[in-house]
């Protein structure tokens, strides 16, 4: 069977978690909701997440693994290189000196840390992507908008979901 | 590779100097019986200034001229220091000038070596400090943390410069050290190219380096004889002699015979307590008032 | 007093202000380009005059070294702490004023890092070779010493630099993407798009923006700290008096804040008037920069002062020769208007009055951060001319105008960058200055009801 994308738009948050709501309790065949569902806001809100489930983020383990790659690679490269490097002592310091190697292992914890985060981030939110079949620029701007991939046989119940909860507009296209 | 030569060698890699290795440093870094250090007597010093101009002569030393010397841009690697007595009416001119000659201190810590960004400035197996003018990238750092400011920086290209080496002085450069060109650090090297002459000619007789083999420019010149150089690690030595006559040890920052007042023992290094241990022991009883 | 941004400006509003800046400036703007231009060309010519002649025209000399480049080099890296202020501390910290004017403050720390960075090259005597201080592996194994508190330096201004430039492009992602979706065509529409990574606000990527952002911001406040306070380490490594001093990286970082909130007062006082901001830069957001400046003027002073004490009751004879030489040798004029800028000026910032009167706040942004760059400098240079060893007392170096041209230069370089940058990107963050609005506004909301509720219960 076929899939079909439907974007629905709204005014505000309210009318947006009401339709989520409903459409994660509603029981359509060909639809669901937790893997089929995903609403676009304009805005960074914390809400969103409670009322389309509970999904959780990775992305502090990438933090944790660059920036202790980073700063164990910092150190022990250093050191490394020191070791090897004339093995000439300089101002009557040890050679592997403890001081200067962790202030540069500190910058590199934060180094580490800061890249593979953000590495994160690009692999965990899907980014670079194209662009999904379904968009409006008015996401961009100030509606909220619910997207939903359900069979060909769920839509029109969708569409109705989506009317009873004053949709300002409902795009719908073909999957692929 | 390196890290297997990291952990064989980590106790070697975590040693101080001069302090913890005292004497002879003791692993394979420093294989050398050198210690090369000095002793300058300023009672005998009278201020000719011979040793500057050897040393101009010797190590190709741009001379700048009148303008940029007064802009404190001079090249002397060795310098004349003049100190004049003061009293309540001002410098006293009676007495005339005391007079310090000054090059770098070859510090076995050297505060100038650790600031270095690219390390090209090092601890040599011999005991000095060295300038690499190749790997230098001009970052002035190391003549910003020397306590006693015997770094010189080129400020130009001198080699190119008017009137620095005008014909047929050019014809006197020594070949056997380069002309420094500008954004170089330099400084004074003990005159390096004698010592190592010294060395190989010693090595290819089979003997140690002796006491005599080598002069550095400014001792050769001093017409007092003001200047002993040689190699500390040598008991017979001259300079050994001096120093331990004088009982100033290289690894300490108070000597000893400091504690004993009243001694009458000349020998004290300039900004001991700054902890660079200098190679440098100058003798004079100090007079605080002419400081 | 009013609030800090009208709470019914609609979001569409707020996109469609935002993008104008991107089209048309007040002419003030090609005014302001023109000029930073030709400052940078006399920068420049200033450097390809040094760089064929040496280090000399600089009027630098033995044991004078150092000038006006490590004292603009230090004065530039302080300038960027707070960007890093606004966007990180103020963050987690939920003052959601920042929200508006926190852009332009970050772009002000990438530029100011690069601009500092540009110090280093031009201060160099062989910057050809500037490649050897960078940790390359090569043939020969030779690395750069890492002991060096100026590799430390390279390191952690590299590292400020990256972080706080992809900090800046995280949180500007969406509004890239409000960007692609508005502006139709040229080579704007391609940039954007491509930068813009395909963001659509989706709850997953909000949700992984969200953790990367705080976390981010999380690292970048020690960061932020450790930068300033290596630079600091570049003097209270070394043995000189009036460097070597304990109380440097606290008394550096707090040099930093406080040069860089003096900063983006004057950048505000700019940008809302060259961009039309009246809206979104509003006076009570300014007001509240203005008593933060002030706190941090006060914990410089504090610093100052502790600094000196210190220096004046210890038995260090030379670091007390310094700290008399700064009062009344030849530097005193600079040093008394050092501490005039530093430490009285900010007292105007008492005046409730004043605190909203762009005029007078701009006078005495600027009037801070000249105290803050003659700060560097007495750093610098009073140490070198009355340093450590008495023959070596020098106390007639003067800058040349090459040294000046290139400190002058360097405002160009950054008033070019930074203009540019205002021009491509939304200086004003889109997405969050709606947040912004939105949870005020529910707040006020909320405010409302509680009270009908009140006034119900008494009743």
């Amino acid at each position: 069977m076929s899939q079909r994308y439907l974007l629905a738009l709204y005014n505000n948050f309210d009318e947006a978690e009401a339709v989520v709501k409903e459409l994660r309790t509603a029981d359509i065949k060909g639809f669901n909701a937790a893997n089929d569902m995903v609403v676009k806001s304009p805005i960074e809100h914390p809400e969103v997440e409670e009322f389309i489930g509970n999904k959780p983020v990775y992305v502090q383990w990438f933090t944790l693994l660059g920036a202790s790659l980073g700063g164990f690679l910092a150190f022990w490269l250093i050191s490394g290189s020191q070791a090897n490097f004339y093995a000439q002592m300089k101002g009557g310091k040890p050679i592997v000196p403890f001081p200067p190697n962790f202030v540069l292992t500190y910058e590199m914890f934060i180094l580490g840390g800061v890249y593979i985060t953000v590495l994160g981030f690009l692999i965990l939110s899907g980014l670079p992507a194209r662009r999904s079949p379904l968009y409006s620029a008015k996401v961009s701007e100030d509606q909220i908008g619910v997207l939903v991939k359900g069979d060909e046989g769920s839509v029109p119940k969708l569409r109705e979901i989506f009317t009873k909860h004053k949709a300002l507009e409902i795009q719908e296209e073909a999957g692929r | 590779m390196s890290v297997s030569n990291l952990l064989e060698n980590w106790s070697k890699f975590r040693h101080t100097h001069p302090v913890e290795d005292k004497g002879h440093p003791d692993w394979e870094a420093y294989p050398s019986d050198i210690k090369w250090a000095m002793a300058i007597d300023l009672d005998a010093c009278t201020g000719c200034n011979a040793c500057s101009v050897a040393c101009y002569a010797e190590n190709n030393l741009p001379v700048v001229g009148k303008e940029k010397y007064s802009h404190g841009q001079a090249m002397h690697w060795m310098r004349i220091e003049r100190y004049w007595d003061e009293s309540e009416s001002g410098f006293e001119v009676d007495q005339g000038a005391r007079f310090l000659p000054m090059m770098c201190q070859q510090c076995e810590a050297a505060p100038c070596e650790t600031v270095c960004p690219v390390g090209a400035t090092n601890h040599t197996e011999d005991g000095l400090n060295s300038q690499i003018y190749n790997r230098c990238i001009g970052s002035r750092y190391c003549s910003a943390n020397c306590p006693y400011k015997v770094r010189y920086f080129n400020w130009y290209d001198y080699p190119t410069t008017k009137d620095v080496w005008p014909s047929p002085m050019n014809e006197q450069l020594n070949p056997d050290l380069s002309v420094r060109s500008k954004g170089v650090m330099e400084k004074c090297t003990f005159c390096k190219q004698r010592t190592y002459v010294a060395r190989n000619n010693a090595k290819t007789e089979g003997r140690p380096v002796q006491d005599g083999d080598v002069q550095t420019a400014c001792q050769e010149a001093c017409p007092a004889g003001a200047i002993t150089f040689g190699n500390l690690y040598d008991p017979e030595s001259k300079v050994a002699q001096k120093w331990q006559h004088q009982q100033v040890e290289l690894t300490k920052e108070k000597q000893d015979k400091d504690k004993t007042e009243g001694n009458r023992l000349r020998g004290y290094r300039i900004l001991e307590e700054l902890r660079p241990y200098p190679s440098v022991m100058y003798l004079e009883r100090v007079r605080e008032s002419a400081v | 007093m009013g609030k800090d941004i009208r709470e019914d400006i609609a979001w569409a509003q707020i996109n469609k202000d935002v993008l104008k800046s991107l089209e048309s400036p007040r002419k003030a703007y090609w005014v302001i380009l023109l000029v930073a231009l030709l400052v940078f060309g006399v920068g420049v010519g200033c450097e390809v005059y040094q760089y064929n002649m040496g280090m000399g025209v600089a009027n630098l000399d033995n044991p004078h070294v150092w000038g006006l480049y490590i004292a603009s080099f230090i004065f530039w890296i302080g300038m960027s702490h707070s960007g890093t202020l606004l966007s990180a501390i103020l963050h987690l910290m939920h003052a959601d004023w920042r929200k508006p004017i926190y852009r332009f403050a970050e772009a002000m720390t990438t530029f100011s890092l690069l601009t500092a960075a540009l110090f280093v090259a031009v201060h160099l005597g062989r910057v050809w070779q500037i490649y050897y201080a960078l940790p390359y592996p090569n043939e020969r194994w030779a690395w750069p010493n890492f002991q060096s508190p100026l590799l430390w330096d390279a390191m952690a201004v590299f590292t400020y630099l990256s972080s706080s430039m992809i900090f800046l492009y995280v949180g500007m992602i969406p509004d890239l993407a409000i960007c692609r979706d508005n502006i139709h065509q040229g080579w704007r529409k391609k940039v954007y798009t491509i930068l813009a990574l395909g963001w659509e606000g989706t709850d997953r990527q909000w949700r992984n923006f969200r953790m990367t952002y705080l976390t981010v911001a999380c690292f970048l406040i020690p960061l932020a700290v450790s930068v300033h306070s290596i630079v600091a380490g570049d003097f209270a490594m070394s043995q000189q008096p009036g460097w070597h001093v304990t109380s440097f990286p606290p008394y550096f970082v707090a040099g930093a804040l406080y040069s860089g909130c003096a900063a983006i007062i004057s950048l505000f006082v700019i940008l809302r008037y060259v961009f039309r901001f009246e809206e979104y830069m509003t006076l009570p957001i300014l007001k509240k920069i203005v008593r933060l400046t002030f706190a941090i003027a006060m914990v410089w002073t504090y610093l100052n002062c502790i600094e000196f004490a210190s220096v004046w009751y210890s038995h260090d004879e030379a670091a007390k020769g310094v700290l008399i030489q700064k009062a009344i040798g030849p530097y005193a004029p600079f040093w008394w208007a050092m501490i005039f800028c530093g430490s009285v000026v900010p007292f105007a910032m008492m005046v409730k009055k004043w605190q909203t009167n762009i005029p007078i706040m701009f006078a005495v942004s600027l009037l801070l951060n000249l105290g803050m760059f003659l700060e560097r400098w007495m750093i610098v240079s009073p140490t070198f001319s009355h340093g450590i060893y008495p023959w070596t007392f020098d106390h007639d170096q003067w800058p040349s105008m090459v040294q000046w041209g290139m400190v002058f230069g360097s405002f160009g370089w950054f008033t070019l960058l930074f203009l540019v940058f205002c021009k491509v990107f939304p200086s004003v963050s889109m997405y969050e200055v709606k947040e912004m609005v939105y949870h005020r506004s529910l707040q006020s909301k909320k405010e409302a009801a509680g009270e009908e509720l009140a006034v119900k219960g008494a009743n």
